[in-house]
């Protein structure tokens, strides 16, 4: 099992797309990917599960990412994450 | 005349067109043949898909890319492998595609509201959109057609919805009104993205008006005018000339250097309140931040914040502003901003009492935190340290030693940061005016503070309607002490700006521009204006306006003078 914690830093936060993209992300992996947020861990099945977490710019997650590729998973998504999901 | 809150800016003078929200009610009822249903709930989806796109593409053409991701973004709502088999779940257990669309739906929307976070909370919008838009296929009910306005047209309805936008002609729609939406709605931004001057929040704005009657949209004051004269007619109609031309000679600014009429290249930057701001200020072409006040970080909570909450605010920033510049003033407490639980005593006097870099050299735990936090972020693009309300070359020094302090602390754990990071002065007292010679020696860049330095300067309060006229940057006394820091400053060789809101006042440029000020820093909406400003002079006129104005005896003669060459 790996882990990283990473801090938003795009402006609108986990809005519309970059849910959308996160999700679709988290499919690729044959890992278990988990997203804690204030102590709670966020539903990734769909992005309005995402989007209902109120996930803000300037705060905190932990990916954990556990299972086959689990470092490749946490690779990209804490990537997307600390690129702002290039906006 | 009704009230609203004005969200796009502009005046449009137009007949007004309502569009009643469409009925989509309809009977629950159990379904006998899963399969037809499931056909038809599958169908339906494909038609809104289709719908969508096409909306889409007439919204990037007319409106912009964003809104038209928008827009996209409502397919995958619904259009979705988890989204589907929930819905096909509910009919498969014999409920019409109808209520499973709106049950699913309707799970979100109260997720969304019941998040308290304002951004979150107009996601909701998004999916009721879709649920609507859902409920009009599976319902056969037909659109209005907003496409169908003719020119002059004031579209008047509950709120504007993305999936709207797509039948707007910009050309004929003049004015929006709609009854809910607040500043940051879809209903605001989208308005803006069109340019289309809007009203929001008008309540009960489809009962009192009614289609075909002349109206005019106020979008800076959120005003409403029904049954305009003809010389209210004739004041908004050269009131909007106006605003539309202006506008479009500001345009020419966008995107291009701050320079003078002569050639001498300015910086011009934005004052910031929040990371958020970041973004604004980016949007609205400034070339960085001059201020990024931290007073927010510590307000409106019970605690202190810790040092990796201000690390990720001022890395924000950092971050969104790729590489610009980023000045970031340490807490200014005390004076008229209170915190409560840093537990100040009431003083006789707060203003020349126990604030900003006073009473952060005595709480130097809380200080070095701030400092660290701030050294942090500097690894992640041009950060700079300001203090405020420096009157000494010791609290510099002090100020100065514990940068150093935090950053051998810094060091000792293996954390990045800049090891030059810039520090200097906010010059907003009369007494850091005086000394501004000493201190160039010793700090990297200066910053003037013209609210505070007024202030201080004329011993006065502006809110004191006794003595509030004293209050103007214009008086002798305040321009001689401006002129001094600037000239010590560019003397010392170190950058000189202004972050006051003296630095936008279209009077004040040539004086600043003359005296060597080397960066601007101003609101995000005054930037445009602040480089028009700039490109108005060469060098040599504005020496020769500051030559006179530095030998005029009173505000009231340099103002008059003022007036006169802008």
């Amino acid at each position: 099992m790996v882990s990283k914690k990473v801090t938003l830093v795009n402006a609108q936060g986990f809005h519309m797309r970059p849910a959308d993209d996160f999700v679709n992300a988290v499919k690729k992996f044959p890992c278990k990917v988990t997203m804690m947020h204030n102590g709670k861990s966020v539903n990734l099945m769909n992005k309005m599960f995402i989007i209902a977490s109120a996930i803000k710019c300037g705060q905190e997650v932990e990916i954990i990412c556990d299972g086959p590729e689990e470092e490749a998973a946490l690779a990209e998504l804490t990537g997307m994450i600390e690129n702002g999901f290039g906006e | 005349m009704m009230k609203g809150l004005g969200a796009s800016d502009g005046y449009g003078i137009g007949r007004v067109m309502l569009i009643s929200e469409k009925n989509l009610e309809y009977t629950p009822k159990e379904i006998a043949d899963v399969e037809a249903e499931l056909e038809r709930f599958r169908a339906s989806v494909k038609t809104f898909t289709a719908e969508t796109l096409a909306q889409a593409q007439t919204v990037r053409e007319t409106v912009g890319e964003k809104e038209a991701k928008i827009l996209e973004g409502h397919i995958s709502i619904i259009d979705d492998d988890f989204m589907r088999g929930e819905i096909e779940n509910l009919i498969s257990a014999h409920q019409c595609a109808e209520s499973a669309v709106e049950q699913m739906c309707q799970m979100f929307i109260d997720m969304f509201m019941a998040s308290g976070d304002e951004l979150t909370m107009q996601r909701a919008a998004d999916v009721r959109d879709v649920r609507d838009s859902m409920l009009s296929i599976l319902l056969g009910v037909n659109e209005v057609k907003i496409s169908d306005a003719p020119a002059g047209t004031v579209l008047v309805v509950k709120e504007l919805t993305p999936s709207m936008t797509a039948g707007i002609k910009k050309d004929n729609i003049v004015g929006i009104v709609t009854e809910t939406g607040s500043q940051t709605s879809h209903s605001a931004i989208l308005a803006r993205a069109m340019e289309i001057p809007a009203v929001l929040s008008v309540p009960k704005a489809l009962a009192q008006l009614s289609t075909g009657e002349q109206v005019i949209v106020d979008g800076f004051n959120g005003d409403v005018v029904t049954a305009p004269t003809p010389e209210v007619i004739e004041e908004y109609t050269a009131k909007r000339d106006t605003y539309l031309r202006e506008k479009r000679e500001l345009e020419l600014y966008r995107g291009k250097p701050t320079v003078s009429a002569s050639g001498e290249v300015y910086e011009l930057c934005c004052n910031i309140g929040t990371p958020k701001d970041a973004g604004k200020a980016m949007e609205k072409d400034g070339e960085g931040v001059g201020l990024f006040r931290t007073e927010f970080l510590f307000m409106d909570r019970a605690t202190l914040p810790t040092e990796d909450e201000q690390f990720d605010a001022y890395k924000t920033a950092a971050v969104v502003l790729k590489g610009k510049p980023l000045i970031i003033r340490t807490l200014d407490i005390g004076g008229d901003k209170e915190i409560p639980y840093l537990g100040l005593e009431k003083e006789e006097n707060p203003f020349m009492g126990f604030r900003a870099i006073r009473y952060c050299l005595k709480n130097r735990d809380m200080f070095k935190s701030q400092i660290k936090a701030i050294l942090r972020a500097s690894a992640f693009g041009d950060v700079r340290i300001m203090f405020p309300l420096i009157t000494a070359v010791e609290e510099l020094r002090e100020g100065k030693a514990l940068v150093e302090e935090a950053k051998s602390d810094l060091r000792a754990s293996g954390i990045e940061f800049n090891e030059n990071i810039p520090v200097g002065v906010m010059t907003e007292t009369s007494a850091s005016g005086v000394i501004a010679d000493l201190l160039a020696k010793e700090a990297d860049f200066f910053s003037i503070g013209t609210n505070d330095l007024t202030g201080y300067t004329m011993a006065c309060d502006r809110g004191n309607s006794n003595v509030g006229y004293l209050y103007s940057p214009f008086q002798p006394s305040v321009l001689r002490l401006i002129k001094s820091i600037i000239e010590n400053g560019v003397k010392a060789g170190i950058p000189v700006g202004m972050c006051g809101e003296a630095a936008a006042n279209p009077m004040m440029i040539p004086l600043l521009m003359s005296f060597g000020l080397t960066e601007f820093s101003v609101s995000a909406v005054s930037v445009l204006k602040v480089r028009k400003n700039i490109a108005k002079w060469t060098k040599a006129e504005a020496d020769e306006v500051a030559a006179k104005v530095m030998a005029m005896a009173t505000e009231k003669e340099i103002t008059d003078y003022l007036k006169t060459v802008i």
